[in-house]
């Protein structure tokens, strides 16, 4: 008897904690993991006030429950936030969701939703999704961390019914450079009033996915 | 004037202050290169430090452009003092040994012989940074490979491989513009001051005093782009992001006419005194 309670107080448990989460986030969450691998060919265009880099081009492999490996022939920075397409860093810990209603978005109607975690061990502070509930994905997000800062993501997906977005721009802060003077060459002030002012700059990287050959599970 | 040419070339093959000159040469390159290994280590750390937190890195960006950066820094200030004591000494060592006397006593016009002189100084000077440039490249791309170069000029910049290998390569033959400035400026100090030690203290308080109004602001804005020492480090424009490859040019276009200036002038004095 009291075996059959606990069980029962264990499943109504679960459940009410199922119902605080989104079921259209559900549902894309679903989806997602239906992405066995895939590898793809990213084109990266990075846009920080002080760093100048020509287009670089680089490979990614995905696999489920591994981490994502890149390579390229040239020097390329990846960002560390805005490739978790299986929303795996939202689903790491508990969380409940809290529906903000829809708002139109590049002249689609979206679905808004709040994540909050229920954990302390989770980064994840606050995040918003910007749901298309009719394609079934993720068209935007903002994510706020605790040790990370915050981090926008903006997906775009080729016209049908594809999982995986074919352009992903990522917006965050970035900390201004540390530079040391005897690697300044001509021309190179010290502007310590702009310096100041340039703490910390909102970076944005774009990245165009071709290629893709995905196994679906 | 070919066989003045010849001459000037023997007495440089056959002294050994050219070989002293030339090894000193390759063993500051050799230890600039050591010390190029470990600050770039350092400075990448110091660099790619903050973008840790928002990027992964794929690729390494210690190699060997990156070195040949880091030598060109270092190299401009390092090697002039040594072109400048070889070729002064094309003019005082014939002065110190008497043997301009001779030369003159036979039908050689004394503008083309110290023509042949200014000549020789600058084919010397190239010769040197080609084989620096040579030695420099097997060196840093054997050891280190070829990669993306990162240079911090007001932005962090970032070049492709290729793209980073043709910049150090216009970047010395910029920097051998600056090089063969300072060797025609040695010459003609060489003849007005004749003594060899007196000519090597003033080429390098003219190099040290070039270095330093490098820096300053001269307050016309004419001097501080077209005065001498303001288009020693020209070669530094090539790793901007965006190249102005006009004004590259016409700095360097100056600096050969400052050239030109100052061997007229040489040839113009020696040809006016008399030998004694």
């Amino acid at each position: 008897m009291r075996y059959a309670f606990i069980l029962l107080f264990i499943f109504t448990g679960t459940l009410a904690n199922a119902q605080k989460i989104d079921a259209d986030l559900l549902r894309i969450k679903q989806r997602m993991d239906s992405v066995q691998q895939f590898t793809a060919n990213v084109i990266l265009d990075l846009d920080v006030p002080f760093i100048k880099m020509p287009t670089k081009t680089a490979k990614i492999k995905y696999a489920k429950g591994k981490k994502m490996e890149f390579s390229s022939s040239d020097f390329v920075m990846l960002p560390r936030r805005g490739l978790d397409f299986s929303l795996n860093e939202i689903f790491k810990y508990p969380f409940i969701t809290v529906d903000r209603g829809t708002e139109t978005r590049h002249g689609k109607v979206l679905k808004v939703i709040n994540v909050i975690p229920t954990d302390n061990r989770s980064d994840l502070a606050l995040a918003t999704l910007y749901m298309d509930t009719r394609a079934g994905r993720i068209a935007e997000s903002e994510v706020n961390t605790r040790k990370n800062g915050t981090y926008n993501l903006l997906m775009q997906y080729a016209p049908g019914n594809s999982v995986l977005p074919t352009y992903v721009e990522a917006t965050f802060a970035i900390e201004r450079l540390k530079i040391p003077l005897n690697f300044m060459g001509k021309d190179t002030k010290i502007d310590r009033k702009k310096m100041r002012g340039m703490e910390t700059k909102t970076g944005k990287i774009k990245m165009r996915f071709e290629n893709y050959t995905i196994k679906i599970g | 004037m070919r066989s003045l040419l010849y001459a000037e070339m023997l007495k440089l093959v056959k002294q050994s202050k050219t070989y002293y000159a030339l090894m000193a040469i390759l063993v500051i390159e050799l230890l600039i290169f050591i010390t190029a290994y470990y600050q770039g280590s350092t400075i990448l750390d110091l660099l790619l430090d903050n973008l840790k937190q928002s990027f992964y890195f794929e690729g390494t960006l210690l190699n060997g452009n990156l070195i040949m950066y880091i030598v060109l820094n270092s190299l401009w200030f390092n090697v002039p003092l040594i072109l400048m004591i070889v070729t002064s000494g094309l003019v005082t060592d014939e002065y110190k040994d008497g043997t301009l006397q001779t030369v003159m006593l036979q039908a050689v016009k004394k503008w083309k012989f110290i023509l042949s002189k200014y000549i020789m100084a600058v084919l010397f000077t190239v010769t040197i940074i080609a084989l620096m440039m040579l030695s420099t490249f097997v060196m840093a791309y054997s050891i280190f490979g070829k990669g993306d170069l990162v240079v911090y000029i007001n932005t962090l910049n970032f070049f492709k491989s290729t793209d980073a290998f043709h910049r150090i390569c216009w970047a010395f033959a910029s920097g051998t513009v600056a090089m063969v400035f300072y060797s025609v400026v040695s010459v003609t100090l060489a003849i007005f001051v004749k003594d060899s030690a007196k000519t090597w203290i003033a080429a390098a308080l003219f190099l040290i005093i070039t270095n330093l109004l490098l820096k300053v602001d001269l307050g016309v804005p004419a001097l501080n782009n077209y005065f001498f020492p303001k288009l020693i480090d020209t070669w530094q424009q090539l790793f901007y992001f965006e190249t102005n490859w006009l004004a590259i040019g016409i700095n360097n276009a100056i600096l050969i006419i400052y050239c030109l200036i100052f061997s007229t002038t040489g040839t113009y004095f020696f040809n006016k005194k008399d030998i004694g």
